[in-house]
């Protein structure tokens, strides 16, 4: 179903530490860049989904008198990590349901001095009400809470979360989009300095401005305008999954993994390449985990062993990453999303041989002590 | 500083030293953050206890080397955990330990901006750090 349906035109608007532009300016930028990239008129794009987390107090109406269109389906998804593969899937079904032709996806944010603190604080109520106020730690407090439990409870150790990121910036060096590029070694890692123990500093990601996106079309538009395209086998989405679950250990791909895998027709074995949401390392791991390629807490020995560069055994996170490339709000949602599209059109900057499956996952949204959302998806040639 | 209404509850019990823990009138649901409906049941009939500590045990816990607000910046290193509250949900709270199992006492503070602030002690303090 739907295989008539593909993604098209990857492209990302450059990742900068800091910007003096509005996140309007970086989703319309990702959106001059579609038009660019693919050759249809700004007026040919009917459908949009939109993701961002400092266009406020704008949402996705307001931007489209901003950027002078007019749209016949128009969608909001402020989910973070999960919010490129829901776009992906909501977009492919207003295609295929002829609630539009060509549908834009694209997520952008800016950063600013104060803008990432302003972020923090007003995240959520939850957030506001009964976390921030344990000294403001941010994310890395509430991923520090998580991973130390998962260290205790499964035996990881830092140099296990070291190994992803260590073969994720030698996988962003050939990348110009990534903010972090030089060369990092083991020692490098484990001598970073404590942020939220047992977070350090080479364990976060950086806030930066910049954005992604993609088009959705039937097969025929992108053949007839000459694009390369990238099929979605099958996806999946789950949101506030294992609530009962006292600390997060898992996420919600595990329901739907079996669905995911029996409508692609691969498994995890076929994957030439797999994009995981990487902030912070240990969430990594839950979705090699959830997704199938090892049992619940033993995602630590299983990528122990192997080579997770874009030339290795098992390629994860081939442009970098967001430990690498840095994190642009949103965007960080679509930039697994992207990076799939790149390798398997082959285009990417540090291209896996032959690339025809790719598994991309995502994850967002921790609203008080867990991510609740989560997705994937596999992709092929 | 923006707070929730139900927490405002909470901070109005930490100005007389109390812990005030909401459940659900109809089902009997402890929750924690409160907010304005059972997560569970969806009645709008929620209910207050206050005590002046409430009982837990640590899930895990972090020490802070950076905050994104000044004012906590003089205080670090700060230690925060996770407490499985024995009535059900989870809080972050200040801990003065660090190992998870340890069970903890709850108590509520207002913080320097009014707002309740809740630590967690170890029924017995380990050696090294009585007197």
């Amino acid at each position: 179903m739907n295989s008539d349906i593909v993604l098209v035109c990857p492209v990302t608007e450059p990742y900068v530490r800091r910007s003096e532009h509005d996140a309007a300016w970086f989703m319309g930028r990702v959106l001059s860049r579609l038009i660019a990239a693919s050759g249809v008129g700004k007026a040919d794009i009917d459908g949009l989904c939109l993701s961002s987390f400092t266009l406020a107090p704008d949402g996705p109406a307001p931007f489209l008198q901003y950027a002078g269109m007019s749209v016949r389906m128009l969608d909001w998804i402020p989910t973070g990590g999960a919010c490129g593969i829901m776009a992906a899937r909501r977009a492919i079904r207003a295609v295929a349901a002829g609630d539009a032709e060509i549908v834009a996806c694209l997520a952008g944010d800016t950063a600013n001095a104060g803008s990432f603190r302003d972020l923090l604080e007003g995240f959520s109520v939850f957030s506001r009400d009964a976390v921030y106020p344990y000294g403001a730690g941010g994310p890395n407090a509430s991923f520090a809470l998580i991973t130390d439990h998962y260290m205790r409870k499964y035996g990881a150790v830092r140099e296990d979360f070291g190994h992803l990121a260590v073969a994720q910036r030698r996988n962003a060096q050939g990348n110009p989009n990534a903010l972090l590029r030089s060369p990092m070694t083991m020692e490098d890692y484990l001598g970073a300095r404590p942020v939220a123990s047992p977070i350090h500093l080479l364990d976060c990601v950086m806030p930066c401005a910049g954005g992604d996106g993609f088009l959705v079309m039937t097969r025929a538009r992108a053949d007839a305008l000459g694009l390369a395209s990238v099929r979605l086998l099958a996806s999946i989405e789950r949101h506030n999954a294992f609530s009962d679950d006292p600390m997060q250990e898992r996420g919600g791909w595990l329901l739907d993994r079996d669905a995911l895998w029996s409508k692609a027709g691969v498994g995890p074995q076929d994957m030439d390449a797999v994009q995981t949401y990487d902030d912070y390392p240990v969430i990594s791991m839950l979705q090699f985990e959830g997704l199938g390629f090892c049992g619940q807490g033993e995602a630590a020995s299983f990528l122990r062993g192997r080579d997770l560069t874009a030339t290795g055994d098992l390629p994860h996170n081939t442009g970098g990453g967001q430990l690498s490339c840095g994190q642009a709000g949103a965007a960080g949602g679509y930039l697994g999303l992207v990076e799939a599209m790149r390798q398997l059109t082959g285009v990417a900057t540090s291209q896996v041989a032959r690339a025809r499956h790719v598994l991309v996952s995502g994850f967002g949204m921790i609203n008080y002590d867990r991510g609740l959302c989560t997705a994937a998806a596999v992709l092929a040639e | 500083m923006m707070r929730s209404q139900a927490m405002r509850e909470m901070d109005h019990a930490a100005a007389g030293g109390m812990v005030a823990l909401q459940s659900c009138a109809y089902c009997g649901m402890a929750q924690y953050p409160p907010r304005s409906l059972c997560h569970a049941c969806l009645s709008a009939d929620l209910a207050w206890s206050r005590a002046l500590s409430i009982e837990g045990v640590v899930l895990a816990a972090t020490v802070l080397h950076h905050s994104h607000e000044p004012d906590f910046r003089s205080a670090l290193p700060l230690r925060v955990g996770m407490v499985h509250l024995d009535c059900g949900p989870q809080a972050v709270c200040f801990v003065q330990v660090a190992e998870p199992g340890t069970r903890v006492r709850v108590t509520a503070t207002l913080d320097a901006q009014g707002r309740a602030v809740l630590t967690a002690q170890p029924f017995s303090m380990p050696k090294e750090t009585m007197g």
